[in-house]
């Protein structure tokens, strides 16, 4: 019996041991590039693990000397950011509402449509995509630019299934007694669905702006002027004219990187409980 | 006076009716906006790009119609093939790769041990990070004289020995491995995720049963635990290669446009990027969306078939 006890307490250990070990491969490539931005350039290839002294000539760089400027590209995120949660928010929990709880006919063949769009790869609709945008003048360096990826991503299938599987789960009870009440639909969504479906609308808040916030891919091809790249294109962009100017880019990388880490530290389990959520349901 | 006499008939009928259209009206407003950009942006335009595919399409001048000529010119450029190459061999090897790390952390952070949530937390954040970040950082990391060499180096490596010198990104017989390492490492916190929901779904009383019958951990995991997460597998490999065959930013961003060193970094994707982008052959662009579009569907296929069709829906 004691053997076997003293089995169980060395295996916690390894097991605490390996958690550790990778606790720090999850975290000190971003120790790194915060520690290498307050070094001189001098200094990175000597691989200490702090700076000699703290030196924030890299982040005066990144905020003074790059064009577009730092203040330009944080805008440009934010902006696209944040036009295209309140887009999802909008469009996903209306449609969500409505494919959940009203009665319409081709109610479900247009849900499953919903559904098929997310086996489109992004990939095979660029071409098509780009075209049409050209087509329309949207793709030409003027503001009509950040329409274009408004337009694209507008609405999320995602989204939309997630709405609409909260609403489901909604007490029916609720949305009857109202409309006893003569409440029309729109009042029942408004008054009723919206106020208790919080939990959902910061779930498809976040997962939205950190998709925004992250997305290359689009950006690198929508937004060819500089004044309106996006922070991950700014990042791809400089990486060719800072060549080993390791402070600056690193500098550029904290910052970027810390709106991600202030939303990640102040909701994590809300996020984690909220990814563990969806991945349930898909 | 007969219209009255009519309603008074049917009052409950008539209101319903009207009740109903009003549903039926809100309804299809409440999806007009969404299922319009559907319509159009993401179905509609799969017709568009069969149909730019069958031309010379440039982005100015006439177009001339080639019928399938731009899928068999695809087929004999050898830069092509190297990216066809390059994309499902970093398929082949991220996707059990990482599957098998988000395995490995989910059943580590399952156990009823103290800081379980902190290491949750911990091991998600690098799959929250943009991929322009991290590739960024990973760069500088496994430059000639980064950290990742140093580390080696502190082992008792000889880097000046190494067949590749230590340029791991720079030859081009190690660059696309190394991508590979770093997408592993920042995708395994998402399928750690999707595995934990399966685990989390999973009834305790199989493994209480299991152990009474005098069944080892081992026995547990390899005889209970892995088949009740066949849900879980389906999923993550699934997801995992779709978002393999479409790698793009890793590759831009370590190797460039042209996928350097020596193309070793060229995917699929990337080629598209190029051929649109660069050498504006929009044409040629869309055979080569739909050449990946057709690979990825039959690969999606092969897998729910290998799976079972009671996978796709989640049952076990």
């Amino acid at each position: 019996m004691e053997g076997r006890q003293l089995k169980v307490i060395f295996g916690k250990y390894i097991l605490l041991a390996i958690l550790v070990l990778y606790s720090f491969v999850s975290f000190i490539p971003f120790f790194w590039s915060i520690s290498t931005s307050f070094k001189t350039e001098s200094e990175v290839f000597f691989n200490h693990i702090l700076p000699e002294h703290l030196n924030t000539s890299a982040y005066v760089q990144i905020a003074t000397k790059i064009t577009p400027t730092l203040y330009t590209l944080f805008f440009n995120s934010l902006f696209i950011a944040v036009t295209i949660v309140i887009l999802h928010l909008i469009l996903g929990s209306t449609a969500g509402y409505a494919f959940a709880r009203l009665r319409f006919p081709g109610r479900d063949v247009l849900f499953y449509m919903v559904l098929a769009t997310m086996m489109i790869p992004d990939q095979l609709r660029v071409v098509p995509v780009y075209i049409l945008l050209v087509k329309m003048g949207l793709i030409s360096g003027h503001p009509s630019n950040f329409l274009a990826i408004f337009l694209l991503k507008a609405v999320g299938a995602l989204d939309i299934f997630l709405f609409r599987q909260y609403f489901l789960n909604i007490p029916k009870e609720l949305e009857d007694s109202a409309r006893i009440d003569g409440a029309s639909p729109i009042q029942v969504f408004t008054k009723i669905m919206l106020p208790n479906a919080l939990p959902i609308i910061a779930t498809v808040s976040i997962l939205t702006f950190q998709g925004s916030w992250n997305d290359l891919f689009w950006p690198s091809i929508i937004l060819q002027a500089p004044n309106h790249w996006t922070l991950p294109f700014g990042i791809l962009e400089f990486q060719g004219q800072f060549q080993t100017d390791w402070p600056p880019m690193m500098a550029l990388v904290v910052l970027s990187t810390l709106p991600i880490l202030l939303i990640y530290l102040f909701a994590q389990k809300f996020i984690i409980n909220m990814q563990l959520g969806s991945a349930v349901k898909q | 006076m007969t219209i009255q006499a009519l309603e008074a008939h049917k009052p409950v009928s008539k209101t319903r009716r009207v009740r109903n259209l009003k549903e039926y009206l809100t309804g299809w407003s409440f999806i007009a906006v969404p299922m319009t950009l559907f319509a159009v942006l993401s179905i509609g335009i799969l017709f568009y790009a069969v149909y730019i595919s069958r031309y010379d399409w440039g982005l100015l001048g006439a177009r001339k119609y080639l019928g399938w000529q731009n899928f068999s010119d695809s087929l004999k450029d050898p830069v092509f093939l190297r990216a066809i190459r390059n994309s499902l061999l970093y398929a082949a090897l991220v996707v059990p790769l990482q599957s098998a790390m988000g395995l490995t952390l989910a059943l580590l952070v399952n156990s009823k041990i103290k800081g379980s949530n902190f290491f949750r937390a911990t091991f998600y954040f690098p799959s929250m990070a943009s991929s322009a970040a991290i590739t960024t950082l990973f760069i500088l990391l496994m430059t000639p004289d980064g950290l990742f060499n140093k580390i080696l180096h502190y082992f008792g490596v000889n880097i000046s020995n190494l067949f590749n010198q230590g340029q791991w990104l720079s030859d081009s017989r190690t660059a696309l491995y190394s991508v590979i390492g770093l997408n592993a490492w920042t995708t395994s916190g998402t399928m750690m995720l999707f595995y934990l929901a399966n685990l989390q779904g999973i009834d305790g009383s199989y493994e209480e049963v299991a152990k009474t019958d005098g069944a080892n951990r081992w026995q547990i995991l390899r005889y209970i635990t892995l088949p009740l997460l066949k849900p879980a597998h389906f999923f993550v490999i699934t997801t995992g290669m779709i978002g393999a065959l479409q790698l793009y930013d890793q590759a831009i961003l370590a190797g460039g446009a042209d996928g350097s060193p020596n193309y070793s970094l060229m995917t699929m994707v990337l080629y598209i990027y190029n051929a649109c982008f660069r050498q504006f052959k929009f044409g040629y662009g869309a055979a080569i969306g739909l050449e990946l579009f057709v690979l990825i569907f039959s690969l999606t296929l092969a897998q729910r078939f290998l799976f079972g069709a009671r996978a796709w829906k989640g049952d076990n």
